[in-house]
């Protein structure tokens, strides 16, 4: 059986046995990483696949199957096991049918996508991000590259049947000038026309020079400003815990703040795949509902969760557009900017500090925000508006909502971020905070 | 299986790979999600493949397929091949593996009581009941407990790892682990959240051993009281007694990590980092002589059970830090071959189309002697931490913070009133050198390590007993 007549064959299955609702999904993948460090490949890395994922609902009785075995035999056991599985599932709280199709889809979103595979391009992309950088003079250089092309096949029992694809081009570098002087950036795009690798060298290196000598930092209360890397991964916050499946979980800081202010008037954040040709854009959902944009935070106010027909039934909304058949998810996060060049912001700190890059951000409390998360790579002293020196070992230990709430302004400047630390593509300039804290290690 | 996957080593050992390693991976997992007392869905995934992993001319090269016959292990051979090959140019020094041992091992853990044995209802039926034992915990205290999300994990994973160099390991291990995210709240006190995680390779004996019943109700009546009752922790200069949890993940991110070769060779740089250590480090000094730290994936029924790594190398106890020196660091064969010594069995994937890199399993402190009475009757003036939830460290290892969730004043010698989120913000050397005195109570807890391009999440225990630290000043 073809690939893209498994989802029908499913659904008529499912629906043969029993089932109210089915939906079926597969996705076929072909990636390449190429991974290097001390500014040499130590691994290419090569990864085809295929799985189905079943959702099958018996009303208010939810199954969820995912396989990779795809012979026909097996894709009949896995209707099986689903029609089983939810006859005996305890029924859940909410009842939702699968939205009525057919759709119709935005024909640009469903354009085919697709990078090159090509072993020799792909390693000479690695040699531009590594030269990239060591043309400015670094120590050595780190990073990974990823090209993928996907297919992926929608079919579900209410008269959605449906294709799209995509494709991705992303380097990841780290430039280092010494063990504790590092600068890194990215470059992500949909095709080779957008995609920088040179570039993103260049920029990681320019960091990591600046970054020499670093001082330790000391531990305060700062005007600070956020690049890309770091507010990206503030923003995919945000965006991932404006998931009403999350909410409904008191695993988020948005709990009971539709409509409230919960950042800044500065700050307005949109979940829009129907930018094409962007890195996170998409036709359609999980469940075949076009997608749509979806502003999040306008001005500050939270206007919106993100639903599925299930999340929205129980909150008494439409669907967002972004199933996920459990977990609503955003697809393509922007964040509006300001109309100001980041020069100009950074020059509006008296005494503060500039953060890069950080990772490992963990919460004390999803429901109150509090949070804290390392800023790596260069981190700077500002004085009277310019970089004073490089600074190390500092903690933003703060709380999400005050964060966002502080955000003086935004640079006219931005940039798609999406790596290891970033899952949701994000759109996005530099912020200038207010008040953000600092800590340190006491011994 | 074994016949593709040897099928896929000949293919390209034919082409001139000096080394192919070649690895069926299956895993099967059904998970059962309760959110608010309310069955969110049932799960179950099966994913399963192949990946051939080859050496050419010094460059590695690695491919996958979940598509199950000799046309496609083939097609993964030759592109393994291919894409070491395209890169082999690139790389000084090119890559070797260290000298082994090696074996052909059929290993099977049985479980006590099969997961099959129970049916779902039964599961479910078991999850409902721990979810109404949380809530009653909760309003014995007073509180109340709005938000909770239990998670169910049952799964068998089947592996067969063959290589050129002889190895030929077949292995079949069950995991189960429960997983409770909890949410006390008050309208006016606000609210505290517990993260709460349970592994082992076993059955479903396990769920019966872990009494989940009975945890999660004193689990969510301590987190109403925190809510409830407790107070801002004490400022300055004081001593700190930490618990067997918060010890486990110190040990795991500041003994452990630090400790991978990969990282120490930069292999990690642009993702999960580097580490403070060199590869001279061996005999550094990190800690006071109460510091033994290990790393021992043989423990049975551990979650990071394993007998034979992914490349084929049999397991060992590995000895990180020897009383408060640095002793070993965790191996792989490459990294093993580039530091003159033999691989320690470190090298482990997630799924069939995951490289293998260098892995912690069961990271813990040696427990000494004393008990948590004896530790604490010496404290005149201190915080014992007891259970933690927001953690993190820098990527070089070094400087990492955790803030208390259970946590308790203690005033001379005697636990006092609960307090409030204190923060152990330290380095790795200031924690370990702070440690004077180390309890008995050894306790494990479960994990999911993330490391690795792209991402692999890991079964891990951390774990150790109580621990006191002289003159630590609290955030």
């Amino acid at each position: 059986m073809e690939l893209r007549e498994i989802p029908k064959f499913i659904v008529d299955k499912g629906v043969e046995k029993g089932a109210t609702d089915v939906a079926a999904a597969v996705v076929n993948c072909e990636s390449r990483m190429i991974r290097f460090s001390n500014s040499k490949v130590s691994i290419s890395k090569s990864y085809s696949k295929a799985y189905v994922s079943i959702y099958l609902m018996m009303k208010n009785r939810r199954a969820a199957i995912s396989i990779s075995d795809l012979n026909e035999k097996s894709l009949i056991e896995a209707v099986e096991r689903a029609i089983k599985t939810a006859k005996i599932t305890p029924p859940a709280d909410v009842y939702a049918p699968l939205p009525s199709g057919p759709f119709r889809y935005d024909e640009t979103l469903l354009a085919p996508s697709s990078v090159s595979l090509d072993p020799s391009l792909l390693t000479g992309y690695v040699d531009e991000a590594i030269e990239g950088a060591l043309e400015q003079g670094v120590k050595k250089v780190a990073g990974s590259l990823t090209a993928t092309n996907a297919e992926f096949f929608l079919a579900t029992s209410s008269n959605v049947s449906a294709s799209q694809t995509s494709s991705a081009l992303e380097v990841s570098v780290r430039a280092f000038t010494s063990d504790v002087a590092s600068g890194h950036s990215v470059s992500v795009a949909r095709n080779e026309k957008d995609f920088n690798p040179r570039l993103a060298g260049r920029e990681a290196a320019e960091i990591a020079k600046a970054a020499l000598n670093p001082a330790p930092g000391e531990p305060g209360t700062y005007r600070a400003l956020l690049g890309p890397l770091v507010f990206a991964d503030l923003v995919n916050q945000v965006g991932v815990l404006s998931s009403a499946f999350y909410v409904d979980a008191g695993q988020s800081f948005l709990v009971d703040k539709l409509g409230h202010e919960v950042a800044s008037q500065k700050f307005t954040l949109i979940d829009d795949p129907t930018i094409p040709n962007s890195p996170g854009s998409r036709a359609f959902d999980d469940e075949g509902l076009p997608t749509r944009r979806n502003v999040i935070v306008e001005k500050g106010v939270l206007k919106t969760y993100l639903h599925n027909t299930t999340t929205a039934k129980k909150f008494g909304v439409e669907s967002t557009s972004n199933a996920g058949y459990i977990v609503p998810t955003p697809w393509n996060l922007i964040v509006e900017p300001g109309n100001r060049p980041y020069e100009t912001l950074l020059s509006e700190i008296d005494h503060g500090i500039y953060v890069t890059n950080d990772w490992y951000l963990r919460y004390q409390n999803y429901r109150s925000g509090d949070f804290s998360t390392i800023p790596r790579d260069g981190m700077f002293l500002v004085e009277k508006g310019e970089i004073a020196r490089s600074i190390r070992e500092l903690r933003i230990s703060d709380n999400m909502i005050r964060v966002f709430s502080n955000i003086i302004d935004l640079s006219r400047e931005r940039k798609w971020i999406k790596w290891w630390e970033v899952e949701v593509p994000t759109y996005t300039p530099y912020a200038l905070i207010e008040d953000l804290k600092f800590t340190k290690s006491t011994i | 299986m074994e016949d593709l996957v040897r099928y896929g080593l000949k293919v390209a050992e034919n082409l001139g790979a000096e080394y192919v390693e070649g690895r069926f991976q299956s895993d099967v997992h059904e998970t059962l999600v309760l959110k608010n007392g309310v069955p969110e869905v049932s799960s179950y995934v099966k994913l399963r493949g192949i990946s051939i992993r080859v050496l050419y001319r010094g460059s590695m090269g690695f491919a996958s397929t979940n598509f199950m016959d000799r046309d496609s292990v083939k097609e993964a051979a030759e592109k393994a091949f291919r894409l070491a090959k395209a890169v082999e140019r690139n790389l000084n020094p090119k890559i070797e593996l260290s000298e082994e041992k090696f074996e052909s091992r059929r290993l099977e853990v049985k479980p006590k009581v099969d997961f099959a044995d129970i049916d779902l209802e039964s599961k479910f039926k078991t999850l409902i009941e721990i979810d109404r034992s949380s809530m009653s915990g909760a309003e014995e205290a007073g509180g109340k407990l709005p938000a909770r999300i239990l998670t169910l994990n049952c799964s068998v994973t089947e592996k067969t790892v063959i290589n050129s160099d002889g190895a030929d390991v077949h292995s079949t291990t069950p995991k189960i682990a429960l997983n409770a995210f909890l949410t006390a709240y008050h309208p006016q006190k606000g609210t505290a959240q517990r993260y709460l995680s349970l592994g082992e390779t076993a059955g479903w004996e396990s769920m019966e051993k872990w009494k989940p019943h009975e945890l999660l109700r004193s689990e969510a009546s301590i987190l109403a009281k925190i809510v409830l009752e407790a107070r801002e922790p004490p400022s300055g200069k004081l001593d700190v007694v930490l618990g067997p949890e918060v010890v486990g993940i110190a040990c795991h991110e500041s003994c452990g990590h630090p400790s991978e070769a990969d990282r120490i060779l930069g292999r990690e740089a642009a993702q999960a980092g580097e580490t403070y250590l060199k590869p001279d480090s061996i005999g550094m000094k990190v800690g006071s002589r109460e510091v033994t730290v290990v790393d021992d994936p043989t423990i049975p029924s551990s979650f990071g059970f394993y007998l034979y790594d992914d490349e084929g190398v049999r397991a060992r106890k590995r000895v990180l830090v020897k009383e408060g020196v640095i002793n070993e660091f965790l191996h792989n064969r490459e990294t093993a071959r580039r530091f003159g010594v033999s691989s320690n069995a470190s090298s482990r994937a997630n799924s069939y189309d995951r490289e293998p890199i260098v892995r912690m399993a069961n990271t813990y402190l040696e427990p000494g002697d004393y008990s948590l009475e004896e530790l604490l009757e010496d404290v005149k003036d201190g915080v014992y931490i007891k259970k933690f939830m927001e953690w993190n460290i820098d990527d070089r290892r070094f400087n990492q913070r955790y803030v208390g969730l259970e946590s308790y004043r203690i005033e001379d010698g005697e636990l006092k009133e609960l307090v409030k989120n204190p923060a152990l913000e330290v380095t790795t050397v200031g924690l370990w050198s702070a440690v004077d005195a180390v309890g008995k109570d050894l306790e494990f807890q479960a994990a999911y390590c993330g490391k690795g391009d792209p991402m692999q999440g890991i079964p891990v225990w951390t774990g150790g007993p109580s621990i006191r630290l002289r003159g630590i000043v609290l955030r």
